[in-house]
């Protein structure tokens, strides 16, 4: 179920909150997770077993860690338990992708598996592996209480894009928790502007990526704006959803963690990768890159740990060599900012704001593109490679039509009007508007939700 | 306190559309957008685990939502006000009338438009002795400042296309005021001297004189309803005259033939008040005029342009044959016409030609 549609808005989520609130606190976290199952089978009824089956292992492993500690017992139930998590991530995700590479590679024709993609299963798995390394490590007690453990795997708010919450986070609020009103307040006004971000601008500037990659009048001009748009499109798409997700959290008592912090104003790629996905960077930080020894090793080794990371991270986000690349591509600028660059584009900040502009622009093109010859044919585009005119009337066109949601999203992507309102005093008065602004989106968001079309979530399919 | 007003006024207002969402009378039927609404889906195993019910119902929820139009309305005036957008559901608003963008120029839609054209050619006109003529209607954008088809480009691609007709060019002789403002049509009373000239080309006279007659109807054209503003209708004027009111129409849109009209009232008090002229869109129609001078027979192959000019074309002719390849296989056409010695007109819109899918 999208939040980002009517039977959430007006079915589900009235009817949960209803229930939830009613319901006496110690079966909050059952209300919690029945709902959850609902809203999950909503768009997935199969894989809603494979989901309480993948919960039910890393329950059972977590205990079994747990009660053998410090035993090699322990590490061998780690292994099986992320082995198992792995396998059905690698299994769903991976296998058509391993098997039309070997295909190609060998020229063989082993048929591919044609399985469809269970939602969410990058995020609820690197959420359980979480859970199960962090029993391991000892830094959290395991869950007794199964209910408890699959309310926090399954919570509708984070479930199917993120962002990544771990269990250390919600440890004490799953047992116990309250909701205040200001609370409440908060979580409205994630909900809503999440919403906003997501239906008022990502969902128009996905029609612009969409009517690009139908036009058959293209030019350079159109390229770049094309590419401006997408780049914006995922970050209103993806973070207006975190916000949903946080706000909604908090309407329940959970303190998700902020997965976005103005990304768009770093001045180096390591910056943006701290400030854009926070908790999928910091996730494979603490699973995966320190664990490998992070920097504290040989320079040899140092950059091997950095590609390991970031081709991970490229896959993480899809099956196709496409995302590999757009890993590795990160991975090379962050090898770079270390070694030698980092230097340079400190000295001039006009000059890092455009090095990471340009870089995360390219990065969002290869992003986008459904082959690696794509991907290359349209940055090629963008610097006049191609026979492409410079401009042309579908540009202008757009241009103009589009101008005032590119200023608003542009301005809405930095913290200047946050900053703004604080320097003016502004933030007083302004808090007598929220309530009557929050109602007035509220309106407009189901306004464009009871007229609209285009409405995916880009980050479901990861 | 900020707090609490904040929440209580966010969830009261969700509250509120709740309720009404869940209570509020639906709807079966747009008249604005022209559409059945989509039907509150049956919940069974299968359609449940196949996700065909979660699908159906959010089209159910979308389509049923409460003060659907006024919710519609919200969101264009958000687009053109607020964002500035210059379309909403395509739809754009300029120089007083509403358009749609017809962009750009689909050469495999007009490449399958002459591919009908060239077999109905070689099917039933090449040894007809036939005089085959070919005129493309523009769309309203022609006369717009706005994204629009190469029309020059188009024309010439379908007149290299189409050698065996002679091209009737009627381009120069429209403007916009020539077209409603709320819909894609152009007004009968304003193309006589289109049908004075297509009928001249062909060496056919159809001088009379016509009254002209308002249909106490309003017209909120075919793009006021997608567009969901506020807009002010057309009015529809008709022609009419001795001729007119005197000829027979017969519809063979069942395969049997059926008597119909010139101008049909029924259907100008339905859902498309442009469905006044011929009925709307029919597979097949011929309109007999017993007053004709000479018997003398055309053939008209044609989209919904055609229905408010073909009545001017009849005083010429003691037969109009009006035949839409949208609803009838080109191949079953010799079954029902007979093209011998007749005037064969291909009328056709720039904007069916560019997105001409539907023709079989």
């Amino acid at each position: 179920m999208l939040f980002s549609s009517i039977p959430f808005l007006y079915y589900f989520l009235p009817a949960v909150l209803l229930l939830y609130f009613l319901s006496p606190k110690k079966l909050r976290n059952t209300t919690l997770f029945l709902s959850s199952l609902v809203f999950y089978a909503w768009g997935e009824p199969i894989y809603v077993f494979l989901m309480l089956g993948t919960i039910a292992c890393g329950y059972f492993f977590a205990l079994g860690i747990e009660k053998y500690r410090k035993n090699a017992a322990s590490r061998v139930l780690l292994i099986l338990s992320v082995t198992v998590s792995l396998s059905s991530l690698l299994y769903f995700k991976y296998a058509d992708f391993f098997i039309s590479n070997i295909n190609a590679a060998t020229g063989l024709s082993i048929p591919l598996l044609g399985i469809a993609l269970p939602i969410g299963i990058s995020f609820y798995t690197f959420q359980i592996l979480s859970y199960t390394v962090d029993v391991y490590r000892g830094d959290v007690p395991a869950q007794r209480n199964p209910i408890n453990l699959a309310a926090y795997i399954t919570m509708f708010p984070q479930l199917i894009a993120g962002p990544i919450v771990r269990y250390i986070d919600v440890e004490h609020s799953l047992s116990d928790r309250t909701s205040s009103s200001e609370d409440f307040a908060y979580g409205a006004r994630r909900l809503i502007l999440g919403l906003s971000k997501k239906i008022l601008i990502a969902n128009q500037l996905g029609e612009l990526v969409k009517i690009f990659h139908a036009s058959q009048d293209k030019s350079v001009a159109f390229f770049w704006m094309y590419a401006i748009a997408f780049t914006l499109h995922v970050y209103f798409d993806f973070s207006g959803y975190s916000d949903m997700a946080i706000g909604l959290g908090r309407i329940f008592g959970f303190k998700f963690m902020e997965n976005f912090n103005y990304p768009f104003i770093s001045k180096s790629i390591s910056e943006f990768w701290r400030r854009w996905h926070i908790s999928l960077g910091s996730w494979f930080r603490d699973y995966v890159y320190i664990p490998l020894g992070g920097n504290r090793v040989k320079k040899g080794r140092f950059i091997f740990n950095i590609l390991v990371v970031w081709c991970l991270t490229g896959f993480w986000h899809g099956a196709e060599w496409t995302f590999a690349v757009w890993g590795l591509y990160f991975a090379v600028l962050l090898l770079a900012e270390k070694l030698f660059l980092g230097r340079y584009i400190d000295k001039n900040r006009i000059v890092a704001h455009l090095y990471v502009f340009l870089f995360v622009l390219i990065s969002f093109v290869i992003f986008d593109a459904k082959t690696l010859p794509d991907a290359l044919s349209y940055i090629g585009a963008m610097f006049g490679a191609g026979e492409y005119p410079l401009a042309n009337a579908e540009f202008f066109y757009y241009l103009r039509s589009y101008a005032p949601l590119f200023v608003i999203a542009i301005v809405g992507a930095t913290p200047a009007l946050k900053h703004f309102i604080g320097k003016t005093q502004l933030g007083r008065r302004l808090t007598l508007l929220e309530a009557p602004v929050l109602c007035i989106l509220l309106i407009l968001i189901t306004a464009y939700l009871v007229d609209g079309s285009f409405n995916p979530f880009l980050y479901f399919r990861f | 306190m900020k707090n609490k007003i904040t929440w209580i006024s966010s969830a009261l207002l969700l509250a509120v559309l709740t309720l009404f969402v869940w209570f509020y009378p639906k709807s079966d039927f747009s008249e604005s957008e022209r559409r059945v609404l989509a039907p509150m889906p049956e919940i069974s195993a299968e359609s449940i685990f196949s996700g065909d019910f979660s699908n159906a119902f959010e089209e159910y929820a979308t389509d049923a939502f409460p003060f659907r139009d006024a919710f519609r309305a919200i969101k264009a005036y958000t687009s053109k006000f607020v964002f500035n957008l210059s379309d909403n559901n395509g739809v754009i608003v300029k120089d007083g009338h509403l358009t749609k963008l017809d962009y750009p120029m689909n050469t495999p839609m007009l490449d399958h438009a002459s591919e009908r054209f060239q077999f109905i050619y070689d099917t039933f006109l090449r040894d007809a002795n036939t005089n085959i003529y070919f005129s493309i209607v523009p769309d309203k954008n022609f006369f717009l400042d706005t994204l629009k088809l190469d029309y020059s480009a188009l024309v010439s691609y379908m007149k290299e296309k189409t050698p065996y007709m002679s091209y009737i060019d009627v381009f120069s002789l429209l403007s916009l005021d020539d077209f409603y403002r709320t819909d894609s049509h152009w007004r009968q009373e304003c193309i006589r001297d289109i049908a004075e000239h297509i009928a001249s080309e062909m060496g056919a006279d159809i001088s009379a004189e016509y009254t002209e007659n308002v249909l106490d109807v309003p017209f909120y054209g075919v793009y006021a309803g997608q567009s969901a503003m506020n807009v002010s209708p057309d009015t529809i004027k008709y022609l009419t005259n001795d001729i007119l009111n005197n000829v027979s129409v017969t519809n063979f849109d069942t395969g049997r033939p059926e008597t119909s009209y010139v101008y049909n009232f029924e259907k100008a008090n339905g859902r498309d008040p442009y469905e006044l002229f011929l009925s709307g869109n029919n597979a097949l129609l011929v309109v007999e005029n017993p007053a004709a001078k000479e018997k003398r027979e055309l053939v008209i192959f044609r989209d919904s342009y055609a229905s408010s000019l073909a009545p001017l074309l009849v005083p010429a002719y003691s037969k109009i044959t009006l035949v839409d390849i949208r609803y009838i296989q080109s191949a079953m056409i010799g079954s029902f016409v007979d093209f011998q010695n007749s005037d064969v007109l291909f009328l056709y819109s720039s904007s069916l030609l560019n997105s001409s899918l539907a023709m079989k």
